[in-house]
């Protein structure tokens, strides 16, 4: 599930100099990390959305910690999915 | 007393100002804190408005105008960029509602949420006509931040033409805004509407689809003040809609097409405001209908060769040239052909490529570098800058590190290209179709 989370942040972000397996599951993925920003917090929210039907928000108390890491990012699609 | 050379800090209705966490807060509250604060604020001058939150903003920006000073309002946040504009401001101060902000800059902390008790909320205080209110900053295409300085007669003109154009002097509702209230756009429709007019500001700043979704339906009818960018996420989220007032959109063109899923999926108008940095908010049009901008009342154009048109309303002191190319159709109307090629819009922030290329080619150990700006045919929210390096002694980070001291971040390079040198022509200049290949390569290989 992490790589193909993985594989979707490659996709839909374009990061073309980027693979899946490079993602390194407790770094940020913004900032410092991957260098992502708003435009691709946004993107990244649609493909989420998309293809796991878990809609990302930002009044949340945890989205720092939902885009913490790619770890965080695929325990928070796992559990809002199978809840919802 | 009302003197003829003063106008309200704030418009006398019953309509609440703020949205703050789901409570309702008066003008009364709001003035509360307004004064609370301007009594911590050093007389007149200049200061940073850098909060975050809606309603915070407004209280630092009245409190600011309440104690004969005006906000100044940086292009972005990078270190380098508040530092040269705080060197044009002698004595300012920050005032920011983040605690994890770092800025050189003595910093006067805004904690305001409406509950400063109020026994006696006294008679509405008048700002002097012709006070400076706020100097707004762009990035400028000669090297230095540019100021565009409005006075608050200006700010009350162009704020009553949009309230009438929009009929929002009359329906009020809630402003759901996407857009920063530090962008003049954000400041004029999602702050001035409703210090002015019967509107009611929203504190948070909605961001991902199902964010603003929430706040319309928490709020509906409400009026969604947003861009390009923001609006072609909610159509693409799949989401339901509530019902909304009107969709109030500007920063960038929007497409047509856009214009009309909106409408269609939001169930409601959609207007697009014309504006630039030098002259403010002057037109509006609907654009799922209509291709022309018809101007706010009481402003006319001007046409003084086939090259420039001037811009005059009473918010303008003197007339204004407008930085695009603009056909009249009629006094009311014009068509929009477009924006000089120097000017990059991404994800509705602005720049100039000049300026982008001048701060690359600054970075010491860059010996030759230029930016390439998207393929405005692409589709979706990928619509990144690239560029392209020679550097032989710095790495990408390195370079990357350099360019966030002075550029948002929505405008650093992806990718950014290493090369042993430009293929520059006999000219000097570097044909965009060999940039374009160079990137074609490059993707390639990856």
């Amino acid at each position: 599930m992490e790589q193909e989370v993985a594989r979707l942040i490659v996709d839909s972000l374009n990061l073309e100099e980027v693979s899946p397996e490079q993602i390194e599951p407790e770094a940020p993925l913004f900032r410092e990390g991957l260098g992502l920003d708003s435009i691709d917090a946004l993107e990244l929210a649609l493909a989420i959305s998309r293809a796991y039907g878990v809609q990302i928000r930002s009044d949340d108390e945890n989205n720092r910690q939902i885009f913490a890491s790619l770890r965080a990012l695929t325990a928070h699609i796992e559990a809002h999915r199978a809840t919802s | 007393m009302r003197h003829s050379n003063t106008l309200p800090l704030i418009a006398d209705h019953s309509t609440p100002l703020a949205w703050v966490a789901g409570r309702r807060i008066s003008r009364a509250a709001f003035l509360a804190d307004v004064r609370a604060l301007a009594r911590r604020l050093p007389a007149g001058g200049a200061h940073f408005n850098l909060c975050e939150d809606r309603y915070r903003f407004a209280v630092a920006f009245a409190a600011i105008l309440l104690r004969g000073g005006a906000s100044i309002l940086p292009p972005n946040r990078a270190r380098t960029t508040l530092s040269e504009i705080a060197e044009r401001h002698p004595g300012a101060h920050a005032l920011v509602d983040e605690r994890d902000l770092s800025i050189t800059i003595p910093v006067v902390p805004v904690t305001a949420d409406g509950t400063e008790h109020a026994p006696n909320p006294g008679a509405t205080p008048e700002i002097p006509t012709d006070q400076m209110a706020v100097h707004a900053y762009t990035s400028g295409s000669t090297g230095q931040p540019t100021a565009h300085s409005r006075r608050w007669s200006s700010l009350h003109a162009v704020t009553t033409q949009a309230l009438r154009r929009f009929g929002l002097g009359t329906d009020g509702g809630t402003l759901v805004g996407t857009v920063p209230a530090q962008h003049m756009y954000g400041l004029e429709s999602t702050v001035l509407y409703a210090l002015l007019g019967p509107c009611t500001l929203l504190a948070e700043r909605p961001f991902f689809p199902d964010d603003i979704r929430q706040a319309l339906a928490d709020h509906a009818p409400a009026s969604l003040v947003t861009t390009p960018f923001h609006l072609d996420a909610c159509l693409r989220a799949g989401l339901t809609w509530p019902d909304t007032a009107r969709v109030i959109s500007a920063t960038a063109p929007l497409e047509r097409d856009r214009a009309q899923a909106a409408e269609t999926l939001l169930g409601t108008t959609v207007c697009e405001i014309y504006g630039c940095t030098e002259a403010g908010a002057v037109a509006s049009r609907e654009t799922a209908r209509e291709s022309l901008w018809r101007l706010y009342d009481g402003i006319s154009l001007t046409t003084l060769n086939r090259e420039r048109i001037t811009v005059q309303g009473p918010q303008h002191p003197e007339p204004v040239a407008l930085p695009d190319r603009i056909e009249r159709e009629d006094a009311q109307r014009f068509r929009m052909h477009g924006r000089p090629a120097d000017q990059l819009n991404i994800a509705g922030k602005r720049a100039s490529l000049a300026e982008l290329n001048r701060r690359l080619n600054a970075i010491p150990g860059v010996l030759d570098g230029v930016f390439i700006p998207p393929d405005p045919k692409q589709d979706g929210g990928n619509r990144r800058l690239a560029a392209i390096v020679a550097a032989p002694e710095r790495s990408e980070a390195e370079i990357l590190a350099a360019l966030a001291e002075t550029t948002d971040p929505l405008f650093l390079p992806r990718p950014l290209i290493r090369v042993d040198a430009l293929p520059r022509s006999a000219t000097g200049k570097v044909p965009r179709q060999l940039l374009l290949d160079l990137l074609d390569q490059h993707s390639q290989c990856a």
